[in-house]
């Protein structure tokens, strides 16, 4: 029993941490309606800025969450300004942009092989404050670096909401979620709304590379490992859902650990992939997500 | 005519040269040289391994060619004839042939590559042309009855074989007995290998198996696979992992807590030189099982790791021990046999017996063949990762022989 709560508990601090990588491409895609391919690899752009900021600077970990993020804003900002904007524009008023989607493929492999070609293959971790300590509450073992990533995370996905409901940049992009021509007419630049997605969908994944590095290793195709999740959890979510990202992120997280502790963990992988299927059956439109909604 | 005649003096001029090459240089070498054909990767994936080998091999035959070469055939010297397999089984095969047919060596050494090792002794069996296999671990390699194939390095399920060994010399050793054990391993063919001979090893030294868990090696997050570890309470964990799971798994057993008395790994990731940089003082205590540590306690090591590592700038590896070694057996056999017919020197060879020399480099006492051409005394160095000069590093701890002079290993490393 004590290893069935203690997974539960390590499930839940890893789901969600899993959440918030997704957060990124739920808000891009709900947005933009393009499912951005490079998103794990601007994850691991966020890893590779925090890890560099930790090891030179030596600062405490959570204090790169208010230098990476920004930073990552801006460059997820003119990423789409610079290279996306323009095809988008090619494409027209097409509902699905395709040429789009494989844009992103290509910034992908750019930022891939740009990373390991100006930091080679190897695995790097950098070792913080609160690397690999732990709190013990009662019999439980709580990792720090992994209950502040939980904390961030669900704080991350809050704070989203907020911004989404209560501003007017939040409510324009929520507008243009819904239909990009009204809003358009609305006089909203629906162009630069694209930007500001794009940029947020960047900085979360800066702030998931904060939470991460602590007590994760970086290399340049590290993206894929977590891509591969991202995508199952929005979808389980509801495209475009922030809850629904937060809690896909959360049944992925609790499915690997818990079941994990009554089958071999090579198994888990494929109740994931089972469970994604029963739901593309059951509920295309994920927990949150609503039917025809785009 | 005058024309004419140029030509003639220039035919004689060639005749007389061909003749001389043709039967004069022979007869020299013959007497001078002895040729070792030697297939390595040098280009392709497994490139770097093969030209560690073959800077190994080019340092020994350099030592003993200036120690007067082989006495019993006049002070022969030793040439090595080098044909580049590129990891190629196809590539191998039919260099060895030629080097066999149109290089007329008298034995052959090489290949690395398991794939390689396989094909190219079958070839050289055919020809009755010795072959030493200083290492391609596949077990069936001497185990197909050929009588011209030597293998120097331990085979892989000898790797198995002595994590047992270990296991119970060390208990032996400190007193401590230890009952659980639990295996964790990456579910490739490596892993999955690995577990099936730890199984039934388990089960003839009287283990009580815990936990047997793969885990596959692209798992974002390995605390499960930790969290059930610690709910099973064992005292041994037997690891195999690459590079990135190892780091994870020892990253995520220190920050949960948990500690079993002895953490045993397969070399791999473990024996990565990333691995101890990501670990850090994690790994303390950690035992790994590779080919073949710079410490080990042998008076010809250090000296030629030295010398190794001024020449080319890097330490001696598992490999190139092996490929160093096998130049030595080499050298042995051919004084003993006092012949370059092959025949002779499989017969040599079959008889060696070598403990001593500055070829002695490795963990184990000797070189001694079986009759499927194993070296009965090849085997495999384990090291623990402890505190040397305020950092975590490799030391090795088993053979007892080999053992770091001076150091205690910390056994088990978790009271």
């Amino acid at each position: 029993m004590t290893a069935v709560i203690q997974a539960t508990l390590n499930g839940a601090m890893m789901g969600a941490m899993y959440g918030l990588t997704a957060l990124g491409l739920t808000l891009i895609f709900g947005v933009m309606k393009v499912v951005n391919f490079a998103h794990g690899s601007l994850l691991m752009v966020g890893m590779f800025s925090a890890y560099w900021l930790i090891r030179l600077t030596g600062i405490h970990p959570y204090l790169a969450l208010v230098i990476v993020p920004p930073v990552l804003f801006v460059f997820g900002y003119y990423l789409q300004d610079v290279v996306i904007k323009p095809v988008f524009k090619a494409e027209g008023q097409v509902r699905e942009p395709l040429t789009v989607i494989i844009v992103t493929t290509g910034v992908w492999y750019v930022l891939d092989n740009l990373a390991l070609m100006l930091f080679g293959a190897e695995y790097r971790t950098v070792r913080t404050a609160i690397s690999n300590k732990s709190f013990a509450l009662g019999e439980f073992i709580i990792s720090i670096p992994k209950f502040s990533g939980f904390v961030v995370a669900v704080a991350t996905a809050v704070g989203l909401a907020l911004f989404m409901r209560k501003t007017k940049t939040g409510k324009a992009l929520r507008a243009t979620s819904l239909d990009r021509e009204a809003a358009n007419l609305m006089g909203i630049n629906q162009y630069r709304i694209y930007n500001i997605a794009f940029g947020l969908g960047t900085a979360i994944a800066g702030i998931a590379g904060c939470v991460l590095i602590p007590f994760y290793y970086v290399y340049p195709s590290v993206g894929v490992v977590f891509d591969i999740r991202a995508f199952i959890i929005v979808v389980l979510g509801g495209l475009g859902s922030i809850p629904g990202a937060l809690l896909g992120g959360l049944v992925i997280g609790l499915i690997e650990s818990v079941f994990s502790q009554f089958m071999a963990s090579t198994w888990t992988e494929a109740i994931i992939y089972a469970i994604f299927l029963i739901i593309l059956f059951v509920k295309p439109s994920g927990f949150f997500g609503h039917k025809q909604d785009w | 005519m005058k024309n004419g005649s140029i030509t003639t003096i220039l035919a004689g001029c060639m005749g007389m040269a061909l003749s001389a090459a043709l039967f004069a240089a022979p007869a020299l070498a013959a007497d001078k040289t002895v040729k070792i054909g030697n297939v390595e990767p040098l280009s392709g994936p497994s490139a770097s391994v093969g030209v560690q080998g073959k800077q190994a091999r080019e340092m020994a035959i350099e030592e003993i060619n200036a120690a007067g070469g082989i006495k019993s055939l006049g002070g022969a010297k030793l040439e090595l004839v080098y044909a580049d397999s590129k990891s190629d089984p196809t590539v191998g095969v039919t260099e060895t042939e030629r080097l066999i047919n149109t290089e007329k060596v008298n034995l052959m050494t090489g290949c690395w590559n398991s794939a390689v090792t396989y094909p190219a002794t079958q070839v050289a069996e055919r020809y009755g042309i010795p072959f030493v296999v200083p290492v391609a671990v596949r077990d069936t390699i001497t185990e197909r009855g050929f009588k011209n194939v030597f293998r120097i390095a331990a085979k892989d399920s000898w790797w198995v074989r002595d994590q047992f060994r270990f296991l119970k010399d060390m208990q032996e050793e400190t007193g401590v007995k230890l009952q659980k054990i639990a295996f964790v391993f990456e579910n490739g063919d490596w892993g999955t290998g690995f577990a099936e001979k730890w199984r039934e090893l388990a089960k003839k030294d009287g283990y009580e198996v815990v936990l047997d868990e793969p885990y596959p090696s692209t798992a974002t997050d390995l605390t499960p696979v930790v969290t059930k570890l610690k709910a099973a309470k064992p005292d041994i964990v037997m690891l195999v992992s690459n590079a990135a799971d190892a780091i994870l798994l020892t990253n995520t057993m220190a920050e949960m807590q948990v500690k079993p008395k002895v953490v045993l790994a397969s070399g791999g990731g473990h024996a990565d030189p990333k691995f101890l940089e990501n670990t850090d003082t994690n790994a303390l205590g950690i035992f790994d099982e590779v080919e073949w540590n710079t410490d080990v306690n042998k008076p010809a090591a250090k000296p030629a790791n030295e010398k190794f590592k001024k020449k080319y700038g890097y330490d001696l590896t598992g490999e190139s021990v092996d490929a160093y070694v096998a130049m030595y057996v080499i050298a042995d056999a051919l004084e003993r046999a006092a012949s370059t017919e092959p025949a002779k020197i499989r017969d040599a060879l079959a008889a060696t017996n070598l403990t001593t020399g500055p070829g002695m480099v490795v963990s184990y006492d000797g070189v001694k063949f079986d009759e499927t051409g194993q070296n009965k005394n090849a085997g495999i160095v384990i090291v623990q990762v402890a505190n040397v000069d305020g950092k975590p590093d490799r030391v090795t701890v088993w053979p007892k022989a080999a053992r770091r002079a001076g150091y205690v290993p910390a056994f088990p490393a978790n009271k």
